[in-house]
């Protein structure tokens, strides 16, 4: 804007398809922000005023009153040991889809494979756990079943995420490495790794705050209620889940509030841990 | 062929390339190629898009197994390494020939990283060793002097041209004996390809380099022969000077001369 004030020069502006380009994806955009406060406003202004640190630390009574503390901690630990099972075997799956030659079979069935598993619905893999861990091994409903549930679950997704983080990486990088006389294998650790790191843990941060999330698959295999005391045998109904049950069973007379005060307890945790993986992976990155 | 006249080679070795033919599936690429390097020599291989330049490149260091359904055909010796013999050392042999590529391609990593990536990778694990072998591979790719002291920056804050000087002292870094360089100043200014082609005249009689370019002065300032692809076959090799003042093959006086269809 060197010209501002002096008359000289002129403006050059977008055509007048530009502009009503700009103004209808612009609307676009404010109506999908309309939407997503129109969720997250009346849950605050339901919740907030329930939500106090007895509710988050007390224990969740009959009829669905109470607090959600055990519930934080289900959801925390479930979702913790659920990566820690599944991320590294989707890793090493997406190292072996994007990283090696195989044949053009492999590729053929692999991609639509994991598609398949992506579509599946949650409550589906829930029931196939509930079949064969519950019904026939005779585990009970738990913790330690609800966490089968999330690995299957979040095995395929993390394996897509995974490719995806491993697809961003330059070819020609890996072409340097290679030309360099490193194998394969130490182009891997050595290059890929540290590289696709920062996008990693990022991903990751995407993966568990979609498994927070989860409620299908852990009805029927953590259960709707919580032990007495933390245990891997013991039900561990969590947060999505308690959120689910006040709000369709909940029978006391601040079920609602109590419903939106879960889930913003719920939408805490999630944007806390989005932020806290894309800070660490900004921290990486830098 | 070609001699070598009596220079100082110090280890460069010689290549020798016979009836060589490389098929992507049914394609192809690369059609009974004949043809021998001395050691210590600098060739230009120029010619057409899609003559086999950078076919031929990749087959010398066996960058081109990296290709689904590629097969080739025929002998290539690179010194004592027999490049497709099923038992030769694919490492040592990457190793022994250095890569450069048409765009910088720096890994997302600090300078000195970059170049220690090769040591490293090869087992040093001293700090001073590593020092030396990176201060000394950026002092011989003339790029000491305008990074020391910045060792720790990522390697993507310098300019293109220091970029690939970069990737020149990484691949240096591992002591190799040729290099081939797949059109290494394509995509730099004037200025910066005027530095790389003073390093490729500097580097003449330690290293055995072949050069793909297509550039036709460049190909003339630095190579001592010429190789002139189309199509996938060697229409014409010879020593620069007699390639570019008589050319034997209509062809190459029709590619020379900007008459080529």
């Amino acid at each position: 804007m060197i010209t501002r004030g002096s008359q000289r020069g002129k403006m050059l502006k977008p055509t007048a398809q530009g502009r009503v380009g700009h103004f209808m994806l612009a609307g676009i955009a404010l109506l999908t922000l309309t939407l997503l406060l129109s969720v997250i406003i009346p849950l605050i202004v339901q919740g907030a005023p329930w939500l106090n640190l007895a509710f988050v630390f007390r224990r969740p009574q009959e009829l669905g009153s109470g607090g959600v503390g055990p519930e934080i901690v289900n959801t925390v630990v479930m979702v913790g040991i659920t990566q820690f099972i599944s991320l590294p075997l989707a890793l090493l799956n997406a190292i072996y889809r994007v990283e090696y030659d195989h044949g053009s079979q492999f590729a053929r069935w692999f991609d639509p494979g994991l598609q398949i598993l992506l579509s599946l619905p949650t409550m589906i893999i829930g029931l196939i756990v509930v079949d064969v861990a519950i019904a026939h091994w005779h585990w009970p409903v738990s913790v330690g079943s609800g966490i089968v549930a999330l690995s299957i679950i979040n095995w395929p997704f993390s394996i897509a995420l995974m490719v995806q983080v491993l697809r961003q990486i330059p070819d020609s990088w890996r072409e340097a490495s290679w030309a360099l006389g490193a194998s394969r294998w130490q182009t891997i650790i050595r290059l890929i790794l540290p590289v696709a790191g920062a996008d990693i843990i990022e991903q990751t941060g995407v993966a568990v705050a979609r498994l927070m999330g989860e409620t299908a698959a852990l009805i029927y295999t953590a259960g709707l209620n919580v032990g007495k005391k933390f245990s891997l045998t013991a039900p561990g109904e969590t947060l999505a889940v308690h959120l689910w049950y006040v709000r369709t069973e909940g029978l006391t007379a601040h079920a609602d509030q109590e419903a939106a005060a879960t889930g913003l307890v719920l939408l805490i945790l999630v944007l806390m841990v989005l932020w806290g993986s894309q800070k660490m992976a900004q921290w990486m990155k830098a | 062929m070609m001699k070598n006249a009596g220079r100082d080679v110090g280890g460069a070795p010689d290549i020798a390339v016979r009836q060589l033919s490389v098929w992507y599936n049914q394609m192809p690429a690369l059609q009974n190629i004949n043809l021998y390097l001395g050691a210590g020599q600098v060739m230009a291989i120029i010619g057409p898009s899609g003559c086999g330049k950078s076919t031929f490149l990749r087959v010398l260091n066996r960058m081109i197994e990296r290709l689904p359904s590629v097969r080739v055909e025929g002998a290539v010796r690179i010194g004592h390494f027999d490049v497709f013999d099923d038992h030769v050392d694919v490492t040592g042999l990457r190793r022994a020939v250095g890569m450069v590529f048409q765009h910088p391609n720096p890994f997302p990593m600090t300078i000195f990283d970059n170049v220690a990536y090769g040591p490293r990778i090869f087992g040093i694990k001293s700090s001073a060793q590593l020092r030396k072998t990176v201060e000394d591979s950026l002092k011989q790719a003339s790029l000491w002097d305008e990074v020391r002291g910045k060792m720790r920056r990522n390697a993507e804050t310098l300019s293109g041209g220091q970029q690939q000087r970069l990737c020149i002292a990484r691949a240096l870094a591992v002591h190799p004996e040729v290099l081939l360089l797949d059109e290494p100043t394509a995509s730099l200014d004037p200025v910066s390809s005027a530095k790389i082609e003073e390093l490729i005249v500097q580097f003449k009689s330690h290293y055995t380099m072949i050069i793909v370019t297509h550039n036709l002065q460049q190909a003339a300032r630095v190579s001592d022969v010429v190789a002139f692809f189309e199509q996938g076959r060697l229409i014409e090799m010879g020593y620069t000077q007699d390639i570019f003042t008589a050319p034997k093959e209509k062809r190459t006086e029709e590619f020379l001369t900007g008459r080529f269809d």
